[in-house]
């Protein structure tokens, strides 16, 4: 299958080649594709040396705008399966073949990686803990099915997906309510256990210090969010 | 019906000077709103809105009547409440509705990113179906 792996990087020039090198070794037939969103430092030069096509955002336009232009660059180019890890490091490329070969054996339309899917031993700050857990109690409620890492950015979708992203994801709370969405929509989610490293490099958008803010816009989004009408996406074409 | 209606205690109004006031503010007001479409400062789209408010400024100060009238209708002894009141709401309203305007703009300039990233990707010509990537072919087949 035509597959393309995008990896969204803001400010990731120290960890970016190795995430590059670490697709390219992992899921060979695939496409790689930085998406540069509007980084200040040499994001965008040190993926072209590593070999990786790079689409850059004139601005920093938030997680969801650099995820959905993956989907938009994906529809557009006819990609039939389309994986995406985080800039930073911590998504194993390998782990990222097993989510691409759930896709593409039709067993759902959209999966996610989770590192709480079993017990391990990723160990984040407590603040980010508990609002995980917050989440995903909230998101499982919303769309009665257990899913466990609502902020992970490491997942595979086909086209019908895609098609529904590149329609409408939010910039903000891209992670979270782009699940409630799927759901939403029909899609079929699903979530399988993977290994993620520390970070690497950066620090995560969601700090200790904004975190109580975050988990309340993101609790009204996702409130909103179960009043949209339901419609179904459409089968993709092929 | 009397305990309906406020208007059987005196009304209180406004001040002939406070009147005055208003119409040279709302006269202000306007000229400033001319001048800034004169200038390409303001879209003519935008800025009715505003002049109309103005010319509501002007025959609220000219016809004290007319705000009588408004006090009458929303039950209000005194003018400058109901007038307070209603421009409050039309404010709010206003804000709103530019608050919808930045949100569809917002939109629009991701959307323009986006677009505008998908173009700068440097090498076309490796996208697989352009056979760029003899690679990617190879492990295909």
């Amino acid at each position: 299958m035509k597959t393309l792996v995008f990896i969204p990087a803001w400010n990731e020039a120290d960890s970016i080649r190795s995430v590059i090198e670490d697709a390219r070794e992992h899921v060979p037939g695939a496409h790689v594709l930085v998406i540069d969103d509007g980084s200040g430092d040499e994001t965008a030069a040190r993926a072209r040396e590593a070999g990786a096509q790079v689409a850059s955002l004139p601005f920093n336009q938030g997680v969801g705008a650099a995820h959905q232009t993956g989907y938009i660059y994906a529809m557009e180019n006819g990609y039939e399966l389309c994986g995406q890890i985080d800039g930073d490091g911590q998504h194993p490329a390998a782990e990222l073949t097993r989510l691409l070969a759930e896709v593409e054996a039709g067993h759902a339309d959209l999966v996610v990686g989770s590192r709480f899917a079993e017990t391990t031993t990723y160990n984040a700050p407590w603040a980010r803990r508990t609002g995980q857990k917050l989440f995903s109690w909230i998101v499982s409620t919303a769309t009665r099915q257990t899913l466990t890492d609502t902020t992970s950015g490491m997942r595979a979708l086909n086209r019908r997906a895609m098609s529904l992203f590149a329609t409408r994801y939010s910039s903000e709370f891209a992670e979270v309510e782009s699940l409630q969405q799927a759901v939403r929509a029909g899609l079929t989610v699903k979530e399988i256990h993977v290994n993620m490293l520390p970070r690497e490099q950066g620090t995560s958008f969601i700090t200790p210090l904004n975190s109580a803010f975050y988990i309340f816009k993101t609790l009204v989004v996702l409130l909103v969010g179960q009043m949209r009408p339901r419609t179904p996406a459409p089968e993709a074409d092929k | 019906m009397n305990w309906l209606l406020a208007a059987t205690e005196p009304v209180v109004r406004l001040t002939p000077q406070a009147r005055i006031v208003a119409a040279v503010l709302a006269v202000l007001f306007m000229l400033l709103i001319l001048d800034l479409i004169r200038r390409d400062r303001l879209l003519e789209r935008y800025s009715i809105v505003w002049f109309v408010m103005g010319l509501a400024m002007l025959a609220g100060a000219a016809f004290p009547g007319l705000l009588e009238l408004l006090a009458r209708a929303l039950g209000v002894r005194d003018v400058t409440i109901a007038l307070f009141s209603v421009v409050l709401i039309i404010l709010l309203a206003l804000s709103l509705n530019f608050s919808v305007i930045a949100s569809r703009q917002a939109k629009q300039i991701t959307r323009l990113a986006q677009q505008s990233a998908i173009e700068t990707i440097d090498d076309p010509g490796g996208s697989v179906e352009a056979g760029g990537q003899p690679e990617a072919e190879r492990l295909e087949g």
